[in-house]
């Protein structure tokens, strides 16, 4: 839960030229540290696509909708139970792993998709890399 | 202690989530989110997954209070949440463009919550806007469907008296369809 809204940008980031362009950098730089990342995306705290790679994977916009209920929930869920900001959210099913997690100061959500041949180990770190990556190119 | 499933619905900035913190005996549970379309409502933040909250209304009945996101982006969580509920408190924001044939509409999104349940339309921000009338609405909604008959208020979702009024007809609707139809136990459904 976002009692606190992060500050709204004089531009909302799908919008912003800046924000696409260290968008697909971000994700680009990403694929080079993991052949296993078969879809990601950055959205929007409230679901809207700004960039994302390897779209034949996934419909792009519904990805970023659900991605934004889904963090938005688990926020709701860290905030019920009192124990602190929600890092990360792993979804870990049978042919994939989702992880998501917050660009740091900003509205907005990293959420990739790894196969299986990642460990969930490998692909958190490759998040928390590309999440703080970006969260630099926009600073 | 008997139990209703009540879903808020209504587009973007209706009154969904200020209604169901209006009503709640308990911290709802609220995924806000900051709002980036400031063109269609100029909020602050907007529902990205659900609200939830809790009312017992006469000692002895519980009413659930879910509410959906607004922005059709989000229809996943309509189905998904539309499938718990027996009554459905659609909201209309009379200041919306066109907000006649935007209720249809949303009223058609909910189509299968409505054939199986109650329907209450309540009527906002009519202080923004005064047109169009209570009686606008409700004949269109004959217009749209003849053999129904759906009660149509205006209301102030910050004025819990006045949203409790409202939640007390759907209720009472709700329940009245309980007895003349009993209905197996509520299924996830496809809107
Ligand atoms: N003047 C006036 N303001 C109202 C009225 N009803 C609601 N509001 C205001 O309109 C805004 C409604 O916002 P929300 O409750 O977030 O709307 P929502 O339907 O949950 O919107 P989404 O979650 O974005 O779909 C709030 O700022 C309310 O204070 C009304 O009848 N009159
Ligand atoms: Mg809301």
């Amino acid at each position: 839960m976002n009692l606190t809204p992060a500050p709204v940008a004089t531009m909302a980031s799908h919008l912003n030229p800046v924000h696409i362009d260290a968008g697909n950098r971000t994700l680009a730089e990403m694929q080079d540290l993991a052949s296993s990342l078969t879809f990601a995306s950055l959205l929007t705290d409230d679901g809207f696509e700004i960039v994302h790679l390897n779209g034949t994977h996934a419909d792009g916009g519904r990805f970023a909708s659900m991605s934004s209920s889904v963090q938005a929930l688990s926020d709701a869920v860290a905030h019920e139970l009192k124990i602190g900001t929600n890092e990360y959210v792993i979804i870990a099913s049978e042919l994939g792993h989702v992880i998501q997690l917050r660009v740091q100061g900003h509205p907005i959500v990293l959420a990739a998709l790894f196969d299986t041949h990642e460990t969930l180990g490998k692909g958190l770190s490759i998040a928390r890399i590309a999440a703080r990556r970006m969260a630099e190119l926009i600073a | 202690m008997s139990e209703h499933v009540v879903l808020f619905a209504g587009p973007m900035g209706s009154g969904k989530t200020t209604a169901i913190r209006s009503l709640s005996e308990i911290d709802v549970v609220s995924t806000e989110a900051t709002n980036t379309d400031r063109e269609t409502a100029d909020k602050e933040t907007t529902t990205v997954a659900l609200d939830y909250g809790e009312i017992t209304i006469d000692d002895v009945t519980k009413v659930r209070l879910y509410g959906v996101p607004g922005q059709k982006r989000f229809d996943f969580m309509w189905s998904i949440l539309a499938g718990r509920a027996r009554g459905l408190l659609l909201l209309i924001n009379n200041d919306a463009p066109d907000s006649v044939a935007l209720l249809l509409e949303y009223l058609n999104n909910f189509r299968d919550l409505h054939s199986r349940g109650a329907v209450v339309i309540g009527v906002t921000k009519s202080d923004v806007s005064d047109a169009p009338s209570v009686a606008d609405y409700s004949a269109a909604l004959t217009a749209a469907s003849p053999d129904q008959l759906i009660p149509v208020f205006t209301v102030d979702p910050r004025n819990a008296e006045e949203m409790r009024t409202l939640l007390l007809t759907l209720v009472a609707s709700v329940e009245m369809r309980e007895l003349l139809a009993p209905a197996p136990a509520p299924i996830s459904e496809k809107i």
